[in-house]
């Protein structure tokens, strides 16, 4: 977009203008932008973003690392100001009324920072005290809800990556907002701490509370939000429920005794672009009606075949990077191999 | 996990261990403070060089050749009045300088290194009062480090010299109350000449993400100033920057008090404090949190 704001639009005129994606419906929209610009130099970090997440949304934000959803975040929290473009949050203009939006709003920006010499209980009373009065009471049971009570008296510099990240979020609960914000809040995680926290984000979204959840896996999203918005170079891909984001994939995984083999009979069937070689498995672009004659064909072949399951993921993994566009890695690549060919004694080619 | 709170929280309405009403924004400053190693090097050292002092006059009275050395030294041997004054002398061109730029160049600049200033940032403080708070806090910091040095030299005085009254640069004779009187006077003007340091330093830290930088930028700029008015070409410049001022407090030990230095050193003081934390101010508002 080359429209230059000066002054915002009315969310009404907008919504002329761009009337599939403001789909909030009869609910009450609780985080808006309107035209969110932000240049760092000549660098458009956040294109002319307008993202609407509705009262009561798990809302996903997606986007690959550096797509600008932490500058994006950074704008609606007021910690930078946008070059042009404003967002609404809980009905108060940001930047502007800043404070009165701050009072309804919980969350964290990268990694959730603490003092490193103050108890877990003691930083919470800290920040805590910053928003209103908080108890003791209030402060043992965001605890709870994170599980880390038994840990509250211990120095945060000594925790575990995983513990800060759910103190993050046990800080943004202290004052029960309405809406809650949660950057990347499963990067570095292992299994078991990620599985806690999308299960975690679920119950505060059924429990009412709004949260918008930045990241930049596909299936987090998938698994966790109800509505979402993909951007990727700082402008918005695409917006909506998370249901009709996704295109029906119809891929199978095959698995034979002679891969290599296999490839060649099912591109001879399905064309050399359908079938994909990822991680030991053959993707194939078919689908469930085509099933049987690939597998006739493979056995025909002398093929013996292991496993055919189908791979939705897959063809969602593949829409995810086609709409966040892979084609400039290719180049990196390439520089890639060529440094590596000359720093590999005997380099390969 | 446990299940998730559903009812709207207490917004200051219940429990009977509240916090948040007595935790003011000086409160929280202070804790941070307090949770610093660092806070205690500067506030061990006030109280400790007092003692050094007098330890090296106690010992050097025997010495015939001894009790050279700065002002107020040589009178130090009969009196431990002047300890206090002593290390104030001692203090003030360096040491509290150091202290200042660091306490100050750390608030806003360490915060953001230690990455705390994006989530401090998310609660609905005003910026304004953000920076006011560190500012007022930085000079409570040296406060409590210059009644240290005071309480040092008391102490360290009265057990090696006694506490005596005081000849003053007129003379005349005052009491022990008098005299401690005219040395909280000084301190106090001591104090007020950090204010500037406190401000450059807090500017300086608004702008840069390292509080390292913030520390260097100020000492620099104030060492810089030193010598700059060291050389009788800069005389012209003398009356325009505030380390001129600094050992104006030396007119509170005149008797009857000469005024005119101290109220231009102190005018000196204000206009710079005043100038450099308003800038800091503009700039904070403005300031993209990008750490």
């Amino acid at each position: 977009m080359t429209q230059a704001v000066a002054e915002a639009p009315t969310p009404t005129e907008r919504e002329g203008t761009r009337p599939e994606q403001r789909s909030c419906g009869g609910r009450v929209p609780i985080l808006t932008t309107h035209a969110l610009t932000k240049r760092f130099g000549s660098l458009h970090a956040v294109d002319d973003l307008d993202i609407e997440v509705c009262r009561g949304d798990i809302f996903g934000f997606l986007g690959p690392n550096g797509a600008g959803k932490t500058t994006v975040i950074r704008m609606v929290l007021g910690l930078i100001h946008p070059t042009s473009g404003h967002a609404e949050v809980c009905g108060h203009r940001v930047p502007g009324e800043l404070q009165g939006a701050l009072r309804h709003v919980g969350g964290f920006v990268d990694d959730p920072p603490f003092y490193p010499l103050m108890s877990a209980r003691r930083n919470l009373r800290l920040l805590g005290s910053m928003t209103g009065p908080v108890s003791e009471e209030r402060i043992d049971e965001v605890l709870d809800i994170v599980a880390l009570r038994d840990r509250a008296e211990d120095r945060v510099g000594g925790y575990s990556h995983g513990m800060k990240q759910r103190l993050g979020i046990a800080q943004a609960l202290l004052h029960s907002p309405e809406l809650i914000v949660l950057d990347e809040p499963t990067s570095g995680l292992d299994p078991r701490g990620m599985k806690d926290v999308r299960e975690l984000i679920r119950e505060l979204g059924a429990a009412g509370t709004t949260v918008f959840l930045s990241s930049h896996l596909l299936h987090e999203v998938e698994q966790v939000c109800t509505r979402a918005v993909i951007i990727n170079r700082g402008k918005m891909v695409v917006q909506g429920p998370v249901s009709e984001l996704r295109p029906q994939s119809d891929a199978v995984k095959v698995l034979t005794g002679d891969q290599g083999k296999a490839a060649d009979t099912l591109r001879a069937q399905f064309g050399a672009s359908s079938v994909l070689e990822d991680e030991g498995f053959l993707i194939v672009q078919a689908g469930e009606d085509a099933v049987p004659e690939m597998v006739r064909r493979l056995v025909a072949d002398g093929v013996a075949v292991r496993a055919v399951v189908p791979a939705p993921e897959q063809g969602l993994e593949d829409f995810f990077l086609e709409l966040t566009g892979t084609d400039g890695d290719r180049p990196v690549l390439a520089k890639r191999r060529a440094g590596l060919a000359r720093l590999l004694p005997g380099g390969r080619r | 996990m446990s299940t998730v709170a559903t009812e709207p929280a207490a917004h200051g309405s219940t429990g009977p261990r509240m916090h948040g009403h007595a935790l003011g924004p000086l409160r929280r400053e202070w804790t941070k403070l307090l949770f610093q190693r660092r806070s205690y090097l500067i506030w061990g050292g006030a109280f400790a060089i007092p003692f050094l002092i007098a330890l090296a006059l106690y010992l050097a009275k025997s010495d015939p050749h001894g009790g050279d050395g700065p002002l107020f030294f040589q009178r130090v041997t009969g009196n431990g009045m002047y300890v206090a004054l002593a290390a104030l002398s001692a203090l003030l061109p360096f040491l509290l300088p150091l202290a200042a730029a660091m306490v100050a160049g750390y608030m806003i600049s360490g915060e953001a290194e230690l990455g705390t200033l994006r989530i401090v940032l998310l609660r609905p403080v005003k910026r304004g009062s953000f920076v006011l708070t560190k500012w007022v806090m930085a000079i409570v910091y040296l406060a409590v480090g210059f009644a240290l040095m005071l309480a040092g030299g008391l102490l360290f005085g009265a057990i090696f010299f006694g506490l005596h009254p005081m000849v003053t640069l007129s003379g005349s004779t005052v009491g022990v109350w008098h005299g401690l009187g005219l040395i909280i006077l000084c301190c106090l003007y001591g104090l007020a000449a950090m204010a500037c340091i406190v401000s450059l330093a807090l500017l300086f830290s608004t702008i840069t993400d390292s509080s390292l930088t913030a520390l260097i930028a100020t000492i620099v700029i104030y060492i810089v100033v030193q010598v700059l008015i060291a050389f009788s070409y800069f005389d012209w410049l003398r009356p325009w920057v505030f380390p001129n001022y600094f050992l104006e407090y030396l007119n509170f030990f005149r008797d009857p008090i000469y005024w005119t230095p101290i109220l231009k050193g102190l005018a000196s003081f204000g206009a710079w404090s005043f100038g450099f934390t308003f800038v800091a101010y503009l700039l904070f508002r403005r300031k993209d949190v990008l750490s």
